[in-house]
């Protein structure tokens, strides 16, 4: 073997044919606003628990659509749940269900 | 013998629909709420993509109606829909029948104290687009700001504002105040929050640019709530999309840009005459492509945001067609 | 009492002349349906409460033995089961001619058997001895079995028989009315009615059919074993009909029929309630709580649902047809039938508002059994909220205020409510520590109402220790829903937890804030936290009276409609909020009132994206009619 002095080292390009497309589906099939959202960042902008923490609803479905699951389960763990991003989703999104749908479909016990 | 025409709403569609119909022979009515012509327009003080002043676009719109009958300060009292023809009580104790009917209600302004959580009516700074119009034709005050910030779609595309719908003009109208307030303040800090830069139309793209040299700052995110700071400035906070955290920022001014809703007076007409409205709440016309001008009714018209968002260019092209509409259709009558 | 038990005994020991068993082993074949039916439901009844305590807590177990000997709970107890179960005061008192209905049917009836058996005591009272003598029947088709010679009709006698017409009467015009419901339900009262199933059907009609079953046969019986006004006459009208009285046995068949098919159809329908309510009702004055949402009290509560339907005409969805589904009666049904899925999809929907609960003539608290069915599939998703552990207050606390004031996520988007508390604080003269000004730990209750009760707890623990550590006396909430999680699952030791209507009403009745009296008319919308959750319903209303006219909402107090946006529910969509909030608007606009004022930043939120007329916070209004001095 030929050592060319580098070595492939994992790409930090977002890979969608990678991504979780069933548990996406599913996600979609028990709250089906999971596909609505427009990356406004209203949710992230009024988020309570987020003036302590990186909270982010906004990234982390673009976080499972882009299949980075840790990531976006992360950025959902300190929601305190309570509602004010449900109040200002201009797409009305009901916000806390899609919530605790991601956290029941893709936490693993 | 002189056909009769009856239009509602004194603002741009309605005097450039008048102006050619009454050139066109026919006897014009032109009925407006207000005390003034104009409507918007009258209130606005220069117009996108390149500055041209309100004021001398409306004395040319205005000119041109010579000859049509106008009725300032009236409003429509009752319509009834006759064999071929609407009899139409004017609140000035006028009856009009009229042969064809042209409905240019155009639009009100979302009611910006229904997005509580920007605070308007509630904190000094905060006020809307057409407060800051009002602020460049000397008629509205505001204190020397340090800081600047536009949001834009207050009261569109907003479900909980009950409009999913885009306005179409208020980014093209931001950029356009933004750069406005820029020259006015050069010291001032300008952000703009936008959710999507809507600048679809020709030079839109030039004043964009224009805005970004001067040094205005464009913000992907839309502004989720406005607070009062202890020295009375507002703490805006939003989401900086583009790098994922949330922030927050001290401004003195703040502007809304209230969309557009369907006009409460244009309802009431339209109620009368039990006309479709769709779900945005404006008039439904009787297709989405070839007859956008007609409605439903026989000789009754649309033309301008009756129908919809529209910008100004929008709006007088409808007019004119609107106006051969109506002449097709009293021709073959 | 020893005396009147011993006069008792003497008397039932003596039996009066001319009172013989017509059948001397006292059995007749067509006892049997009954004899099965009532050995079934016994049995059935048993294990059932064996099954519920078992499945209770230990200590639960204890709480409800000390409390059945507890002088006081136990009295509680039979008011309660008198009053609730035979008399149906709660009912009553919202719907009379609902409540005479149900009265006239459930203590009629329980009159006609204590009556009955009075009066087997009374004159046969060996058949009381022991099951083979018909102890188990024998009361019940007393009539049947008894000659009385019409020369011997005692004064004594004449009166049972009067009281059991009576009573029989009255039960009649009870089922009279039943049936008249069924076709026009809302001459009762009651717009929506449930949809019955199988067993409740066959129930259903087989209670109908007990009744005039009854009268008939007592009437075929009249002239052997006496009778009264009712039951004479319908004898006479029979004997000059039929002639002879060898008709009577096919209507004590189908009288007994009757009753044993209501009792096997029973543990399977609507009427389990009958049996299953004084348990609830012991239970609950014992302090117990829901657990589990189908188990131990859960499965008390479950059986108790009477299915009347009452709670579909509170439910604030019922404004959409397609949301009747989700209200309490089904949920309770689907429980009863195990249908996870269905279960939890009604769980999740509810808005949690309460009024099922306040306007349930049983007292069944489905709001607390869907609040543990949502614990069974939430609480094991993990939360992490370390960051919030070095949370201080950002304001300078060295002047230690009184004074806390919390206004709580969700007023952050109402800036008027925060501005408004504020600015009437200031002009009170009263210093304060704003808690939250720069956002703050959520109260707790939204995790608690999604069934996350562990991640609440530790939301509770992190505020309670800011709190605790600030030192003041006095905890202001703005918000209904942090108000009634402060108060019940706090404990803050020492601190009074003060919604702001209660608080300014307080100033105002010291003097300390000066009102004027506009002249301008408003409606008061009670929150369904503070009103059903807290049960603060005058303060409000007494500040407003001070400061304008206070119109009346249609319905109000407990019986207010939620403004579709409580954070109970999980699921339900902006759309169907959209229309409950219409629906609480007209509600409350029914007198025209120039404006509505609300306590609560999401019913305050809801009414103004729909109101057509202004609609206010409270301490606005109050902030708007402070009298400068």
């Amino acid at each position: 073997m030929v050592e060319f002095g580098f070595k492939l080292s994992p790409s930090s390009r977002i890979n969608l044919d990678l991504r979780d497309k069933a548990s996406f589906s599913k996600l979609v099939e028990i709250e089906p606003d999971a596909l609505k959202c427009m990356a406004c960042g209203s949710c992230t902008a009024s988020c309570s628990a987020g003036i302590f923490e990186e909270t982010s609803l906004r990234s982390a479905l673009l976080g499972l659509q882009n299949g980075d699951k840790e990531k976006a389960l992360k950025l959902l763990s300190h929601c305190m749940f309570c509602g004010k991003c449900t109040m200002v989703c201009p797409r009305g999104i009901n916000t806390r269900h899609l919530i605790l749908s991601i956290n029941k479909i893709y936490q693993v016990r | 013998m002189k056909n009769n025409i009856l239009i509602i709403g004194g603002g741009p569609a309605g005097l450039e629909a008048s102006s050619i119909l009454v050139k066109m022979g026919y006897n014009v009515i032109l009925v407006e709420k207000e005390k003034e012509l104009g409507g918007h327009l009258a209130k606005w003080d220069t117009l996108f993509p390149d500055g041209l002043k309100a004021e001398d676009l409306l004395k040319s719109l205005i000119k041109k109606t010579e000859g049509v009958k106008c009725f300032t300060d009236t409003q429509v009292q009752s319509v009834n829909i006759l064999d071929k023809s609407y009899n139409v009580i004017l609140s000035n104790g006028i009856t009009v029948l009229a042969d064809a009917l042209l409905l240019a209600t155009g639009f009100d302004l979302f009611k910006a104290e229904k997005k509580e959580e920007y605070g308007y009516g509630i904190y000094e700074g905060v006020i809307t687009n057409a407060d800051l119009e009002q602020f460049f034709k000397g008629k509205f005050s505001i204190k020397k700001p340090k800081a600047v910030g536009f949001v834009h779609c207050v009261g569109s595309r907003d479900e909980k504002a009950c409009n999913p719908a885009c306005s179409k003009v208020c980014c093209a109208t931001a950029v356009k105040q933004a750069c406005h307030i820029k020259e006015t303040f050069e010291e001032a800090d300008v952000f703009c929050f936008y959710m999507d830069l809507r600048m679809f139309g020709r030079h839109y793209e030039d004043l964009y640019l224009k805005a970004q040299k001067m040094g205005i700052r464009f913000i992907r995110g839309r502004v989720s709530e406005v607070a009062e700071t202890s020295e009375g400035r507002l703490l805006v906070k939003a989401e900086d999309t583009l790098s994922s955290k949330p922030i927050k920022v001290t401004l003195d001014t703040l502007v809304l840009m209230a969309g557009m809703r369907p006009s409460e007076s244009g309802y009431m007409v339209g109620h009368q005459l039990n006309l479709s409205v769709e779900e945005d709440g404006f008039f439904s016309t009787k297709d989405t492509m070839l007859s956008l001008q007609k409605s439903n009714l026989e000789g009754l018209f649309f033309a301008g945001a009756a129908t919809g968002p529209k910008t100004l260019p929008d709006t007088l092209h409808e007019a004119r067609s609107a106006a051969m509409e109506i002449d097709n259709y009293l021709t073959k009558k | 009492m020893t005396a009147l038990l011993q006069t008792l005994y003497t008397y039932s020991q003596i039996t009066p002349e001319g009172i013989i068993d017509r059948y001397p082993n006292s059995y007749n074949h067509f006892v049997l349906p009954f004899v099965i039916g009532i050995s079934f439901i016994m049995v059935y009844l048993l294990i059932g409460l064996i099954r519920i305590l078992y499945h209770l807590t230990a200590e639960d177990r204890k709480r409800l033995f000390i409390s059945l000997f507890t002088p006081k709970t136990a009295l509680k107890n039979i008011k309660d089961i008198f009053c609730d179960c035979l008399l149906h005061t709660k009912i009553w008192k919202r719907k009379p001619l609902l409540g005479y209905m149900h009265s006239a049917i459930a203590f009629g009836w329980f009159m006609l058997i204590v009556l009955g058996h009075i009066e087997v005591a009374l004159f046969a009272p060996r058949h009381l001895d022991s099951v083979a003598d018909g102890a188990l029947y024998y009361p019940i088709f007393y009539r049947f079995f008894i000659w009385m010679s019409p020369e011997h009709e005692t004064l004594r006698g004449s009166l049972f028989f009067f009281l059991m017409d009576f009573f029989l009467l009255y039960v009649l015009s009870g089922i009279a009315l039943a049936m008249y419901k069924r076709v026009r339900s809302i001459a009762l009262g009651m717009r929506h009615t449930t949809k019955p199933s199988l067993a409740d059907r066959v129930a259903l009609y087989c209670l109908w059919a007990i009744f005039p079953l009854r009268l008939l046969a007592e009437g075929f019986t009249a002239d052997l074993s006496g009778g009264s006004f009712l039951t004479k006459p319908l004898n006479m009208l029979f004997r000059n009909f039929f002639g002879n009285e060898l008709n009577f046995l096919p209507t004590w068949w189908l009288y007994s029929i009757c009753l044993g098919l209501f009792f096997l159809a029973m543990p399977f329908s609507r009427y389990m309630h009958i049996l299953t309510e004084p348990l609830l009702i012991v239970m609950r004055n014992a302090g117990l709580k829901v657990r589990k949402p189908r188990k131990g009290f859960a499965e008390a509560e479950i059986y108790a649902c009477s299915s009347c339907g009452l709670c579909l005409d509170a439910c604030p969805m019922n404004t959409q047809k397609k949301n009747l589904k989700y209200s309490s009666v089904y949920f309770i049904r689907f429980l009863r039938r195990h249908n996870e899925k269905k279960i939890n999809e009604i769980a999740d929907k509810c808005l949690m508002c309460g009024k099922c609960y306040a306007l349930c003539p049983v007292g069944v608290n489905s709001p607390d059994i869907r609040r543990a069915q949502r614990e069974t599939l939430n609480h094991k998703l993990s939360f992490d909220f370390t960051p919030m552990d070095n949370f201080r207050l950002k304001e300078n606390s060295e002047e230690s205020a009184e004074i806390m004031y919390f206004a709580g996520c969700m007023s952050h988007l109402t800036p008027k409510i925060i501005k408004s508390v504020t600015s009437v604080l200031e002009s009170a003269g009263k210093k304060f520590i704003f808690a939250d000004r720069e956002g703050g730990i959520c109260c707790g209750r939204p995790m608690l109402l999604a069934g996350r009760t562990e991640a609440a707890k530790e939301l509770i623990s992190k505020n309670k220790k800011m709190i605790m550590e600030s030192g003041c006396k006095i905890l202001l909430l703005s918000c209904p829903i942090c108000y009634k999680v402060f108060k019940d699952d706090y404990d803050l030791k020492g601190i009074r937890v003060l919604h702001y209507t209660q608080y300014l009403n307080e100033l105002i009745e010291k003097g300390e804030l000066k009102v004027s009296k506009g002249s301008s008319s408003m409606v008061y919308h009670d929150p369904c936290e503070l009103g059903r959750g807290c049960g603060v319903y005058e303060e409000p209303r007494n500040v407003l009276r001070s400061i304008g006219e206070l119109k009346k909402a249609e319905k109000e107090r407990d019986e207010s409609i939620c403004c579709g946006g409580s954070l109970g529910s999980l699921t339900l969509d902006n759309k169907d909020r959209g229309k409950i909030a219409e629906s609480s608007i007209n509600n409350l606009t029914a007198e025209n009132p120039q404006s509505i004022v609300t306590a609560c930043p999401l019913c305050y939120r809801s009414f103004r994206e729909k109101s057509p007329i202004p609609v206010k916070d409270f301490a606005e209004v109050v902030c708007e009619n402070i009298k400068s001095n």
